[in-house]
């Protein structure tokens, strides 16, 4: 059996247009859920802060209190150097900052090379004298 | 002097002079071709050497019960072909693919997913082809997956569905897909105007980490409990590219994307092409896979362009249909040639990292195409 006859009977067409549309579904439920998530993701991030914010409250001038944003300024740096120590534990210390740099890179870590400036900046990261860096553990 | 020469006759016999015919001859001439367009053009050579070797290897005629050939049980390239007829080797290719996989492009514009999933119509269309020539249900989703442009997802479904197709299924899924930049250009300039093909494209957000952690989890969930049976595909896919984003298991993922995709790659690329043995792979239904298999990369590429138009249709900021041909999931060859069309038009419109977006998506569309035809034809 051959041509129109055979495709319909096995059930030929039914199956092609149940497929495209099943492919299309997923693809287009999973296009749907990823372009949802930064929203979701930022929402969370609000969330977390009123509730770090929050505990901090004891006066009308809670916004004022040095503590509240230095916490999640602490988060976000723990969270960032947590990630770059995990590179330089597979790099090996003491490193090379282009390998850092480059490997940061790779591995789709954001904003890697102001990153490294801040953490040189601020003192996480110090020179060897050898051309090589440390993380500074005082 | 009698025994010398009954003893040299009967060496004669067993050798492969005595026992080649013009077949085995036809399918070593195949070999050298694909191992010369591997070393000489660079076409896929990652691909096309292993497999022209093994094309030499299986059609080395040899004599029957000596275990030796790949369809002798005891022989040891019956065994490393184990992992073809099993479904073991693309799973593990797979798991290869998603520790190599930067999926940020995908995330940070979603839209263009939708092109990978129009591509997948070659599958279906080339599906409904293979039907009208004859093939039977479980043979024509074997065929029709050849317009996915998934060697691994082709050799996968072939093993579970119609084994005995493996053979000139993956030799096709492979030649068309090392053939990409030939084959869709024409239908790129054909089903596109200049002032389309010189779209340029917005710079794509930056996606973060959390994102792309996030992503292989979700992305595995919804598409494996819509489609089970790619389950052993997106599984490993969606769980190598959390070794990569993850950062944590970066020394499994190292092994994932090097060791453990080159090995399985040899194996795959070596068995397979040891399975086309020329009384095997010579026959009708051969060619009619073959021109099946150019028929669906033509269709797989004009779905998606067409699609990629019809987009454009109700979008204030205007996508560049060539990003519809990216949907082929020949990654990342027919994201390349995307870019190459791209900048024969325009030298600096750098479309390729866009492209990248339909490429991918349409590696998930075609392992989720595999599901459901599987699951279709059980």
């Amino acid at each position: 059996m051959t041509g129109f006859e055979a495709i319909s009977a096995n059930d030929g067409w039914a199956i092609a247009l149940l497929g495209v549309s099943i492919v299309f579904s997923g693809l287009v439920s999973l296009s749907l859920i990823i372009s949802q998530l930064p929203k979701v993701l930022q929402l969370l991030e609000k969330s977390k802060e009123i509730f770090q914010k929050e505990k901090f409250v004891i006066s009308d001038n809670y916004s004022e209190q040095p503590g509240c944003n230095k916490i999640q300024d602490d988060l976000d740096i723990n969270e960032v150097i947590r990630n770059f120590k995990m590179l330089t534990s597979w790099i090996g210390e003491p490193f090379p900052l282009p390998k850092l740099l480059t490997t940061a890179q790779q591995r789709g870590l954001v904003r890697p090379h102001s990153t490294i400036n801040t953490l040189l900046k601020s003192g996480y990261i110090i020179p060897d004298g050898k051309g090589y860096f440390n993380w500074n553990n005082n | 002097m009698e025994n010398i020469l009954d003893l040299l006759a009967k060496f004669w016999s067993n050798t492969g002079f005595a026992l080649a015919d013009y077949r085995y001859i036809i399918m070593i001439i195949v070999g050298i071709i694909f191992i010369y367009l591997g070393i000489a053009k660079h076409y896929e050579p990652l691909l096309l050497i292993p497999i022209g070797f093994g094309i030499l290897i299986g059609n080395i005629p040899v004599f029957k019960g000596l275990g030796l050939a790949i369809y002798e049980d005891n022989s040891v390239l019956h065994y490393l072909y184990f992992g073809v007829t099993s479904g073991i080797y693309p799973p593990l290719i797979f798991l290869g693919i998603g520790a190599m996989t930067d999926f940020s492009t995908m995330l940070a514009r979603p839209l263009l997913m939708l092109l990978g999933a129009a591509a997948q119509a070659g599958v279906f269309i080339t599906f409904l082809g293979a039907l009208a020539l004859g093939f039977a249900p479980n043979e024509a989703a074997s065929i029709g997956i050849i317009g996915g442009a998934d060697g691994p997802t082709a050799i996968f479904l072939s093993a579970k569905l119609a084994p005995k197709l493996i053979g000139p299924i993956a030799i096709a899924a492979y030649s068309y897909m090392a053939l990409v930049p030939v084959i869709q250009p024409p239908i790129m300039r054909l089903l596109t105007s200049r002032e389309e093909r010189l779209i340029r494209m917005e710079e794509p957000r930056e996606v973060s980490k959390k994102e792309k952690i996030i992503f292989p989890i979700v992305g595995f969930l919804l598409c494996c409990f819509l489609a089970p049976a790619a389950l052993p595909l997106l599984g490993l896919l969606f769980f190598g590219n959390l070794l990569k984003e993850c950062i944590v298991a970066e020394r499994l993922a190292e092994t994932a994307r090097n060791s453990i995709i080159d090995t399985t790659t040899i194996l795959l690329g070596i068995t397979v092409g040891a399975s086309t043995q020329g009384d095997v792979f010579l026959t009708g239904k051969s060619i009619g896979i073959f021109m099946l298999g150019a028929f669906s990369f033509a269709i797989a590429t004009a779905s998606g362009l067409i699609f990629a138009k019809i987009i454009n249709l109700f979008l204030k900021v205007k996508i560049n249909p060539l990003l519809g041909a990216a949907g082929v999931s020949a990654v990342p060859d027919s994201a390349r040639v995307v870019q190459m069309v791209g900048q024969d038009e325009d030298p600096s419109n750098f479309l390729l990292m866009h492209a990248m977006a339909p490429n991918v998506s349409g590696v998930i569309g075609s392992a989720i195409a595999a599901g459901v035809l599987w699951s279709f034809v059980l």
